[in-house]
């Protein structure tokens, strides 16, 4: 499901590399925890498995399809694939809840009809029935990524990348949203989530992969956040 | 849904940036009506050249005293020359009544000419509109009842060089006029893409294609480039109804100027329009794939 082979990134800006020969494998309907400190280098994995920027070295492949040999006009379609929720919602604030949920379905071409049916069900599904009808801006933060998780799996997509969605969320709302990932993940969907909320790592068990400095430093199933805890 | 999304992206956009899209449409229409006008001016040229060129390429005017012999034999040689493909003889009324038709917007000058200042003529047309001298030559000024051979070609080609200058000046203006609504167009939508950064990468993160996220932009310039072009239309309107059609009433009813006709204005719109949806729609397109990485 996803690969990464020896991967290396260098940013042009600094000498000490992002991400320094990470080699790991995912599989389908897998969930996993990506951790580690601030700068460490998960921002930037996750930006590599969207195809946002390119490794220096090593191999990438998401979904079956090696990134590092995919033309920029293919990525579009990798992305219709990808789910991604991100700490800041990167919700279009001009747009009602429900057309920012339609659009990820309007980008894959479907039809009208779907998307009438399809998005009540969804905004439902993450509890925002209702709310269809509201700017982003008239919600809570626990709301609005509630709104950016209905846009990330409205299209059914084979894996979900979650970039600190808690990190502005209180532990309670932050707790509806991992139900909610929870539950994305149930349905067969792989979720590779970046977080620095040790109270959710610790309380799923779930695989733990850690970065220190950009390198693989633990790969553990149903791992714990921090191994002296 | 889809094509409101666009359209309503298009809006939002025009509307952001008011001042600049107002910049952008007039310097485009002002642009399109001078490249109209230069249009209507080139047709205009070449109705001209049909009136005048094909008829007279050489007036033979005839003296006061010309003898009924001398007039004769001037028509005979005329008539006997390999190098003269027609003529028509205009007597001393004829030339005062076409005289009277082509000023009839100045009645003093009319009514201050007497009836008989004018001469007769033989106006001619060669085979060979270049061969005047040999014309000239046969019918040495101011003997055998000739008074002066002319060369209405040579007027004419005077004539039609200040036209052609005319329009050439106005399509250089229009040139000039074009590429500083080029570079606007460019910098809007440059400015346009950047203030819509965040919407545009979010797009791009669900899986929306490079197309989709662009046309917007491309709409909105073309957008601006379609009103820029109905507003030099209507330009081209005005002043056919204020200028032509009052100002150069008299000439154009004798005949001296060709009118404008609707079919001309007709016929250059969809050019106008065409170019100015085309070059705005171009200048965003390359723009975007140069400037700005979206
Ligand atoms: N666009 C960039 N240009 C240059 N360097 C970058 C860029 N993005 C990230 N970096 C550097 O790469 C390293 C890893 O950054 P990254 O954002 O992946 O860390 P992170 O683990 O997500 O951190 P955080 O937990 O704070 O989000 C950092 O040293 C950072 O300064
Ligand atoms: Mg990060």
């Amino acid at each position: 499901m996803i690969e990464l082979q020896h991967v290396t990134k260098l940013y042009p800006a600094s000498s000490r590399p992002a991400l320094d020969d990470v080699s790991t494998e995912i599989d389908k309907g897998e969930f996993v925890f990506l951790i580690g400190s601030s700068g460490s280098g998960k921002s930037t994995l996750l930006r590599l498995l969207l195809k946002e920027d390119d490794p220096t070295r090593g191999t990438v492949v998401v979904n079956g399809k090696t990134l590092n040999t995919m033309s920029k006009w293919q990525v579009p379609k990798l992305r219709r694939t990808i789910g991604c929720v991100f700490q800041d919602f990167r919700l279009l604030r001009n747009r009602t809840v429900a057309q920012n949920v339609a659009f990820a379905l309007e980008v894959i071409n479907k039809p009208q009809r779907t998307i009438k049916r399809v998005v009540p069900e969804v905004l439902e599904m993450v509890g925002l029935e209702g709310k269809g009808n509201r700017l982003p801006g008239e919600l809570s933060g626990g709301e609005q990524q509630r709104v950016a998780i209905a846009r990330a799996f409205v299209n059914r997509p084979l894996v979900l990348l979650a970039d600190e969605p808690t990190g502005n969320l209180d532990p309670e709302t932050s707790e509806g949203i991992m139900l909610l990932l929870e539950r994305i993940n149930r349905t067969g969907t792989t979720v590779v989530m970046a977080t620095h909320d040790y109270h959710i790592v610790d309380s799923m068990r779930r695989r733990v992969i850690e970065l220190n400095g950009g390198a693989l430093t633990r790969d553990q199933s149903r791992g714990v956040y921090g191994v002296g805890r | 849904m889809r094509v409101n999304f666009v359209l309503s992206e298009v809006a939002t956009g025009l509307r952001r940036n008011l001042t600049m899209t107002v910049a952008m449409v007039l310097t485009t229409a002002i642009s399109l009506g001078l490249m109209g006008t230069g249009l209507l001016i080139a047709g205009m040229i070449s109705d001209m050249k049909e009136i005048y060129y094909d008829k007279v390429q050489v007036s033979v005017f005839l003296a006061d005293d010309v003898t009924d012999q001398q007039r004769s034999a001037i028509e005979q040689e005329l008539a006997g020359s390999p190098e003269v493909a027609g003529y028509i003889y205009e007597s001393k009324d004829e030339a005062y009544a076409r005289f009277q038709q082509q000023f009839s917007q100045q009645p003093e000058l009319v009514q201050n000419t007497p009836a008989d200042a004018l001469p007769e003529s033989f106006r001619v047309e060669l085979v060979n509109p270049e061969r005047y001298e040999v014309i000239a030559a046969a019918f040495p000024n101011g003997q055998d009842g000739v008074d002066q051979v002319r060369d209405e070609g040579d007027f004419l080609d005077r004539l039609f060089s200040l036209l052609n200058g005319a329009r050439n000046a106005t399509i250089a203006v229009a040139v000039v006029q074009a590429l500083a609504a080029l570079l606007l167009i460019s910098n809007t939508i440059q400015l346009a893409a950047f203030n819509r950064r965040n919407e545009t990468s979010i797009m791009r993160l669900v899986g929306a294609s490079r197309w989709y996220t662009q046309l917007p932009f491309i709409l909105e310039a073309a957008l601006a480039g379609l009103i820029g072009a109905l507003l030099a239309i209507g330009g081209l309107v005005v002043t056919k109804l204020l200028f032509v059609d009052k100002t150069l009433a008299g000439p154009i009813r004798a005949g001296i100027i060709p009118p404008v006709d609707w079919g001309a204005i007709a016929f250059i719109s969809p050019v106008i329009a065409a170019a100015g949806v085309g070059l705005a729609g171009i200048a965003a397109y390359v723009t975007l794939r140069l400037y700005v990485r979206l």
